[in-house]
């Protein structure tokens, strides 16, 4: 398991490095500059500023000497805060985007699991077919319409929460409800149909014939059988959740990172694009990793052995 | 795991969820404070690189320089009296009024001298130091040929400064009102380590507000009324709010429950909707929007009845009615309404006869349109009718170039537009390297004079995309700079027969003026645009 982990690793600092590598040549294509008023600058200027950002040395020097960096733990700083560190503009935004990423994530796993469950359950009766009827609602609802919605009755007509703004835990409030829906929907789908299917396996038949009620027997096999799938389908959505949240963010105003990602693009901010690209991908490839890893604890059958050998 | 632990925790969760529901505990309307939105965050508080509208106002609100606009007039601040200058109008000495910095440091001349040194010298990077243009030496040091202490600028002693102009300036105390005019507190820039602007801690404000807890983007500030302010009892408010909103829904649910007390501006979509509101107001801003023709690339351009046809196939007025929804006006010349104003009569330069007379220039008329356009056709040999007309990749820039394209199309016969929006950074590099046949383009002014929009189609300017050009059209506008510079009447006519020039021969098609569209609570009073484009946040407060 130690020396399956350590390859993994290891896989996952090269994948790092070819999407550093594969991003820094694309963003070089990007017309324009990082100056946002270029015609003006004196030739002086020009070069002194060039040769601050280092851009004045050939695409593959500053390619290499972007690595050097990186591998220090040094992400540059950013153009279109001037001289701001980009770990710091990071840092600074990417708080709230992961709180409501995190909450809407917990929010939306457990009550998917718990309504797939109920649904797989209760097949064919009126339960299940409410619970599909909200999770196709779910899946085909765009998060900012569903934002749009709850803005308009929980924040300005019952007031129950705030419009917009950022102000604490209050204000996570809607956002969470907006970005959890579509995790809770594809959740909810998948656990019931793994659900039908275990329920409907020898293994609980015996469980059964065992004299166990049909709570222990949910509870102890057909639960943790059906959660292998689910949890696949996790990882890939909690990531997607916390780069995708920009259009939640935006309409309650939430100062996150998502919108931080679009105007360094459009401005050619280039250290804050690697820097946030870099970020992503290394939570994407930690999340998969985990779930990999989990893997092995949920289902024995996929555990290996020592030195990989069964 | 269990289920019933999971039934727990889901419970859990979703009563933790509903428990906090009800702590909405902020008072929100203050009768001193004022909030508003701002479409972007604050991306410095460095007057020396600011390069951005809502960073210029953050500037006017906790800084200030030798000067402040009152509405329309300029009226000293940092400075004791609006200067007169000498030497054959080259030469300003400004006695300087005893303030301080929010430190308890004293503003001196040598803070003038610091900053303006700062932004001039090649390695700070400024964007802006072609604004120094005239002050003494000011290209050559930005050019890195001279040293920075070389520039016309000089502390006679602590309160008094005396700048040295290339040449007069008509409009250079109107200038100096502007942010990068502003002094800077030596000891606080160098003690933030290439960080000056960036946080709340590494500034020092010497205007009637300061920002509280800010560091760069944040999405949420708030300005304090500073209590060491030369001025601070005529400063009504006791705090400013901005807040970043880019929705549009969004910043109607928060002006609707009173979280903004101003919501500026709107979306066309919106305007259009809530236009017959009482709190709704529209401010002309001084950002024009024009088409350049680009002679260089398609010969069809050179002729000046086909520019003519180009502008007369346009229908200004549905554009900015109906296109854009109020947001805009139509314009007739290429400079705006409500920004510059006649030194003697007070008259606003758009409302000099002879610029009414221009109105005809820019007329919707379909058929004058094809008739110019067919005759025009005769008189060039080679040219394409297929053409590109490249815009922005906005809701609004779109909508625009699709009614542009349809109403050309339609009064000019055998013209093809194909149209090409693109994001805003690759426009301007299609623009300046001169791949595009027609682009719409923005500009807004450096200072309030016309000559910042007139200058623009002078042969050799770098905005000059279209590389229209005409002798008369630059004698006119260089004597308005030079010749008559210390003559404000002769310059005067001078800018306004440049402006007749250029209409007649539509050297660049005017489109509209960008008005900027508000709600706005009725207990505020005094919000008003000042020819900066700025608004001056110590005169307002709430009834």
């Amino acid at each position: 398991m130690t020396k399956y982990i350590l390859k993994r690793i290891a896989y996952l600092f090269l994948t790092l490095f070819i999407i550093a590598s594969i991003t820094f040549f694309l963003m070089k294509f990007l017309p324009g500059t990082p100056f946002s008023n270029e015609e003006k600058l004196s030739e002086a200027q020009r070069a002194i500023m060039n040769q601050q950002y280092g851009l004045d040395k050939p695409l593959i020097v500053q390619y290499f000497a972007y690595l050097g960096n990186l591998i220090q733990g040094n992400l540059g700083t950013s153009f279109q805060f001037n001289n701001q560190p980009v770990t710091t503009l990071i840092a600074q935004q990417i708080g709230p985007s992961l709180q409501i990423g995190t909450q809407a994530m917990i929010l939306g796993s457990l009550l998917g699991v718990l309504l797939g469950a109920v649904a797989a359950i209760r097949k064919n009766s009126w339960i299940d077919t409410v619970a599909t009827f909200f999770s196709i609602l779910g899946l085909s609802i765009p998060s900012f319409v569903f934002a749009v919605l709850l803005q308009y009755f929980f924040g300005y007509k019952l007031q129950m929460f705030p419009v917009a703004l950022w102000s604490g835990f209050s204000s996570s409030v809607l956002p969470t409800i907006a970005l959890a829906a579509f995790p809770l929907a594809n959740i909810a789908r998948f656990m019931r149909t793994e659900m039908v299917d275990v329920l409907s396996s020898d293994y609980i038949e015996l469980a059964r014939a065992k004299g166990n009620s049909n709570w222990q027997t949910v509870a102890k096999h057909a639960l943790r059988n059906s959660l292998i799938p689910v949890i696949t389908i996790v990882g890939p959505m909690a990531v997607n959740i916390m780069t995708g949240s920009m259009v939640v963010e935006n309409i309650f105003s939430i100062p996150g990172i998502g919108n931080q990602f679009v105007q360094s693009i459009l401005t050619n901010d280039f250290p804050t694009i690697m820097g946030l690209t870099i970020f992503y991908s290394f939570l994407l490839v930690v999340i998969i990793l985990v779930v990999d890893i989990l893997y092995g604890i949920i289902d024995p059958r996929i555990r290996l052995g020592n030195g990989g050998k069964e | 795991m269990n289920l019933r632990k999971i039934l727990g925790a889901a419970v859990l969760g979703a009563g933790l969820l509903t428990l906090t529901a009800c702590g909405n505990s902020e008072d929100k309307s203050n009768a001193k404070t004022v909030s508003v939105n701002v479409g972007d965050v604050l991306p410095t508080m460095d007057s020396s690189l600011n390069t951005t509208a809502i960073g210029a106002q953050q500037l006017n609100n906790t800084m200030e320089g030798l000067y402040r606009f009152d509405g329309k007039n300029l009226k000293p601040a940092g400075a004791t009296s609006i200067a007169k200058p000498t030497n054959n109008g080259t030469r300003y000495t400004i006695d300087l009024r005893k303030t301080k910095w929010s430190n308890g440091d004293n503003v001196t001349a040598k803070d003038y001298v610091y900053a303006w040194r700062r932004t001039v010298a090649p390695k700070t990077g400024s964007q802006y130091a072609y604004i120094f243009s005239g002050v003494k030496n000011a290209e050559k040091i930005n050019a890195g040929k001279m040293p920075t202490n070389t520039l016309g600028i000089k502390a006679l002693n602590d309160y008094k400064l005396q700048i040295d102009l290339e040449h007069p300036i008509a409009y250079f105390n109107s200038m100096l009102a502007g942010s990068q005019f502003f002094p800077q507190n030596e000891k606080v820039v160098k003690a933030s380590k290439g960080k000056y602007g960036l946080n709340s801690k590494n500034l020092v404000s010497n205007g009637p507000f300061k920002l509280d807890n800010w560091k760069v983007s944040d999405t949420t500030w708030k300005e304090t009324k500073n209590k060491g302010y030369w001025d601070a009892k005529n400063v009504k408010l006791d705090a400013l709010k901005y807040h970043v909103v880019k929705d549009p829904n969004t910043g109607l649910n928060l002006y609707t429950s009173k979280d903004l007390d101003i919501y500026t501006g709107l979306s066309g979509d919106s305007a259009q909707q809530l236009s017959n509101r009482k709190d709704f107001s529209t401010t002309p801003s001084s950002s024009l929007f024009y088409m350049e023709l680009n002679q260089a690339k398609n010969p069809l351009f050179k002729n000046e009845k086909i520019r003519q046809a180009i502008s007369h196939a346009i229908d200004r007025k549905q554009l900015s009615t109906k296109v854009l929804g109020n947001t805009g006006t139509p314009a007739t010349t290429v400079v705006p309404k409500g920004m510059a104003y006649n030194e003697k009569t007070k008259k606003d330069f758009k409302d000099e006869k002879q610029s009414k007379a221009l109105s005809e220039s820019t007329s919707y008329n379909p058929k004058l349109a094809t008739k110019l356009w067919k005759e025009g056709l005769k008189e060039v040999s080679g040219g394409n009718k297929n053409i590109t007309l490249v815009s922005d990749d906005t809701d609004t820039a779109k909508k625009s170039s699709e009614f542009l394209q349809n109403g050309l199309e339609k009064n000019l016969p055998g013209l093809k537009i194909t149209l090409n929006n693109v994001p805003f950074k690759n426009r301007l590099q299609k623009s300046t390297s001169g791949d595009f046949d027609m682009v719409i383009s923005a500009w807004s002014p450096d200072y309030p004079d016309p000559s910042t929009f007139l200058d623009l189609f002078t042969k050799g300017n770098a905005m000059n995309r279209g590389k229209w050009s005409n002798a008369q059209y630059d004698a006119q506008d260089k004597a308005a700079a030079i010749t008559n510079a210390n003559n404000p009447q002769v310059r005067w006519n001078n800018m306004l027969n440049a402006q007749s020039i250029i209409t007649k021969e539509q050297g660049t098609v005017p489109l509209y003026q960008q008005t900027v569209a508000s709600l706005m609570n009725d207990k505020v009073q005094g919000y008003v645009k000042d020819p900066s484009g700025l608004y001056n946040m110590a005169n307002v407060y709430k009834k």
